[in-house]
């Protein structure tokens, strides 16, 4: 099995080789024989991928440590769940599973499209393979082959990172891969656009859902990965702006302004070329993501030297798609023309432009503060960080625009908006936003960026529920439904406007739960057994922490597990006895490091969190002596943060109802494809 | 040995599959399912979309009756500034009766009928004399008016 892998991965190269050359060719010369011949190609690689993808798994599963990339993340002692995670848990691996990934939704389009869109179909086939031949040569000639065998047979593996045996970590880069994969889609059909010359909305229309696919994975995936942050990594927070967490908002910031541009094209004929900038930005912003977490060039800065290959490859191919998309959209400039124009600065398509505007700032900044340490460091050798207050800082004004505008693009008028109709839909909003400010202030909340936060999404809040609300009672007026019919007939109906108002709401959460960390409580204290420590919620209330002691357990729990110290702490409210709190120090069998599991109380309003940050005498404790049971402990409160999963629940659920099939729009494609009521007034 | 063979059937298995429409001449359509948009038929559409957005919003009450005429009426020209001309494009493809009968429509469209024409689709009340309802984009051709 593992050998027949090993072996599909060396058959799939010229095969997807053959694919791309047989694509273009096929498309350039009309000849069906070549194209049907490349679609299968398509097929057969994705089938060879499969049994390469196959070969490692089985390889984690049967221990076959002469292997190095399983000698690398693997021991005897790994759960069987975390052994089949291992086609993943490393760089070579992940290169392996992105290009499956790759090639199911290559295999995907080519399917569905197979009666279907027929002119685009040779090129997009000849760009999804090339993107495939591009990971074949990166996995077989980079020295990341993830069938490498060592030269002696070792007796077990170093095991996995401890801090990946988490179902977070198990789910979270699966889920991103999948963003970044289903992206190439679009990318493919944008090329497929440009060589064909149907430069009409209609690349859009067929991609459209796989674009909405790309950005729900990668927004679940970014969320779940501040998930594993908060609860794994044992810092407190869930955001610390380095360099791989960057990488995977990049191409979110880039695809949400895609998402959004698209409907002036659609509604307005309008930013063509923009669009195909977009596509191609977004499409090198995964690639680049890919390239930053999984070259090895972060995490092995000091073996720079011997990692160039990869870096070579990857630069190559990021240029010549850059160069390539650039010629193709200035060969096909005078076929992009605006069909329309922007009439006012204050309108919807300004609004929309503004956004587009501001993400890609947004996009340019992470990308400078990510990439600026790295090019530094490569030129002059020595070690620039670029912090989270860099960030914030930069990020902080960003995002508050952006907030607002989820605001007012709803309900700013089209083409051009006078006064009176910006007094009309702007004066109540605007009047709640400063009244919920004003009484959070008058309730004690001062930090200026935190109310202006709150305001600003009560605004926006306000004008969703406004929005929902008005279309509902039309609808109930017009057709003579009940309100509740009314409302789901009317989301049905316009799924992706209604589903984008929702994952607006989500968003709103999201940024309501950044803005409570300006409340963060956080106080450390060297404790006995029986110590308590005071903690002052911003909500009024305390909380009295006692330290009852330390339990160490050996050998128990996971097998890789070689003992765990536990603190056990017991939690009183106001005085009043709500439960007790643990956090261990932990010592794995494969890993020399400690880790740190912390003990997490949440509640809707706030999280009471405590960290064991240390042990006086580790050595002692661990032995059971009753004397060594001093300890550093991290108390921490943490207004709203569970507002950010709730919103990443509601995003989740939006996007879905955006991407849901719906069967109306289906008749209504067939019957007029250039009519699409769902677009109306789209957002 | 049985790797080995294993190895042959897959690389085998595969090059006959991708090599065999080649070889046979086994053709994979490349014909455009539906005809591309021209110039006149996106700039109809988007005027349509236009005017559609325009009486979402007002009947949403994002509008308020004078910003409603206002932007109705231009849109409502420009709409049918282009809706003539794609008509026009396309007549001159069809027999010369057809499009004198298109015209004849356009103009007793363009006269204005007395009252609302109701969209057969989704019931809206439609402007007089509209050819496309202004809610959903259903062609309203010959639906009489309430």
């Amino acid at each position: 099995m593992i050998v027949l892998g090993e072996f599909s991965l060396w058959i799939a190269l010229p095969v997807a080789i053959w694919g791309t050359a047989m694509g273009f060719l096929g498309g350039r010369s009309q000849r069906g024989d070549l194209v049907l011949s490349a679609e299968r190609s398509i097929y057969a690689v994705t089938v060879l991928l499969t049994l390469a993808s196959a070969g490692v798994v089985a390889a984690f599963l049967g221990d076959r440590f002469e292997y190095w990339y399983v000698a690398s993340y693997s021991n005897r002692e790994l759960e069987t769940f975390y052994k089949l995670s291992g086609l993943w848990a490393g760089q070579r691996g992940s290169l392996l599973f992105w290009a499956l990934l790759v090639g199911f939704f290559a295999s995907i389009t080519v399917f569905q499209n197979r009666r279907r869109n027929r002119e685009f179909m040779p090129y997009v086939v000849g760009v999804l393979q090339g993107i495939l031949t591009f990971f074949l040569i990166v996995l077989l000639f980079a020295k990341v082959n993830p069938f490498e065998r060592l030269a002696f047979l070792p007796a077990n593996g170093q095991g996995l990172n401890p801090q990946l045996q988490n179902y977070w970590m198990t789910i979270h880069p699966p889920t991103l891969y999948l963003g970044f994969t289903a992206f190439t889609v679009p990318f493919a059909f944008a090329i497929a656009a440009l060589l064909n010359g149907r430069l009409d909305s209609r690349w859009i229309t067929l991609t459209r859902r796989w674009t909405l696919l790309s950005w729900f994975f990668l927004s679940v995936g970014i969320i779940f990965g501040m998930r594993w942050s908060y609860e794994e990594l044992g810092w407190g927070g869930y955001w610390f702006w380095d360099p791989v967490e960057n990488a995977s908002l990049l191409p979110w910031l880039t695809a949400t302004a895609f998402l959004h541009s698209v409907m002036i094209q659609e509604n307005r004929g309008m930013l063509k070329v923009w669009n195909m900038s977009l596509v191609v930005l977004t499409f090198l912003l995964t690639i680049f993501a890919t390239f930053l977490t999984r070259s090895g060039l972060l995490d092995s800065v000091h073996s720079f030297a011997q990692e160039l290959t990869i870096a070579y490859i990857f630069f190559a191919f990021m240029g010549s798609i850059l160069a390539g998309s650039a010629v193709l959209i200035l060969y096909r400039l005078p076929s992009l023309q605006s069909e329309n124009r922007i009439e006012s600065f204050l309108s919807r398509e300004s609004a929309f432009l503004f956004n587009n505007l501001i993400l890609l700032g947004a996009a340019f900044a992470v990308l400078w503060g990510t990439v600026f340490p790295l090019v530094a460091e490569g030129v002059t050798g020595q070690k620039i960080t670029v912090g989270p207050p860099f960030f914030q800082k930069v990020n902080f004004p960003i995002g508050l625009a952006l907030l607002a505008l989820a605001g007012i693009g709803p309900v700013i008028a089209w083409r051009r908006a006078t006064r009176r109709n910006l007094r009309r839909n702007f004066a109540a909003p605007v009047i709640f936003g400063a009244v919920v400010a004003a009484v959070l202030a008058a309730m004690g909340a001062r930090h200026p960026l935190a109310l202006t936060t709150w305001g600003v999404g009560a605004f926006v809040l306000f004008i969703i529920v406004t929005e929902f609300w008005k279309g509902t009672k039309a609808r109930a007026r017009i057709e003579g439904e009940g309100i509740l019919l009314a409302l789901y007939h009317l989301v049905i109906r316009n799924r992706r406007r209604w589903g984008g108002y929702i994952v607006h709401v989500g968003i709103v959460m999201i940024f309501m739960g950044f803005a409570g960390a300006a409340y963060n409580v956080d106080v450390r204290k060297h404790m006995q057994p029986g110590d308590t420590v005071e903690v002052a919620s911003p909500f009024g209330h305390s909380y009295t922490l006692t330290y009852e002691g330390l339990s160490v357990s050996v050998g128990r729990g996971q097998r890789n597990l070689q003992w765990q110290a536990i603190a056990l702490v017991s939690v009183a409210r106001n005085g009043k006895q709500i439960g007790s709190l643990t956090s261990e120090k932990r010592q794995y069998v494969t890993s020399e490091q400690l880790m740190t599991e912390v003990g997490i109380r949440p509640t809707p309003l706030e999280d009471l969190y405590i960290i064991l940050s240390a042990v006086d005498d580790l050595d002692a404790a661990v032995n059971n002596d009753p004397k060594a049971q001093g300890v550093d402990l991290q108390v921490l409160v943490k207004p709203l943060v569970n507002w950010i999963w709730y919103g990443g629940l509601i995003l989740a659920v939006g996007s879905l109802i955006g991407l849901w099939p719906s069967t109306e729009r289906r008749r209504v494609e067939d019957q007029a494809p250039s009519e699409e009521p769902a677009v109306a007034g789209a957002v | 040995m049985a790797i080995f063979v294993g190895a042959v059937l897959v690389a085998g298995a595969v090059v006959l599959f991708i090599v065999q429409p080649v070889a046979k001449g086994l053709h994979a359509s490349l014909e455009r399912t539906e005809d591309e948009l021209t110039e006149t038929e996106a700039r109809k559409r988007v005027a349509l979309l236009a005017l559609r957005d325009v009486e979402y919003d007002y009947l949403a009450g994002k509008l308020d009756e004078e910003d409603y005429r206002s932007l109705k009426g231009e849109l409502t020209a420009e709409a049918l500034a282009a809706l003539e001309e794609d008509e026009k494009a396309r007549s001159g493809s069809v027999s010369g009766a057809a499009a004198a009968a298109l015209e004849a429509e356009i103009a007793e469209a363009r006269a204005g009928l007395r009252s609302a024409v109701f969209c057969p689709d989704c019931g809206f009340a439609n402007e007089p004399g509209s050819r496309f309802c202004s809610s959903c984009g259903h062609a309203l051709h010959g639906i009489p008016a309430a």
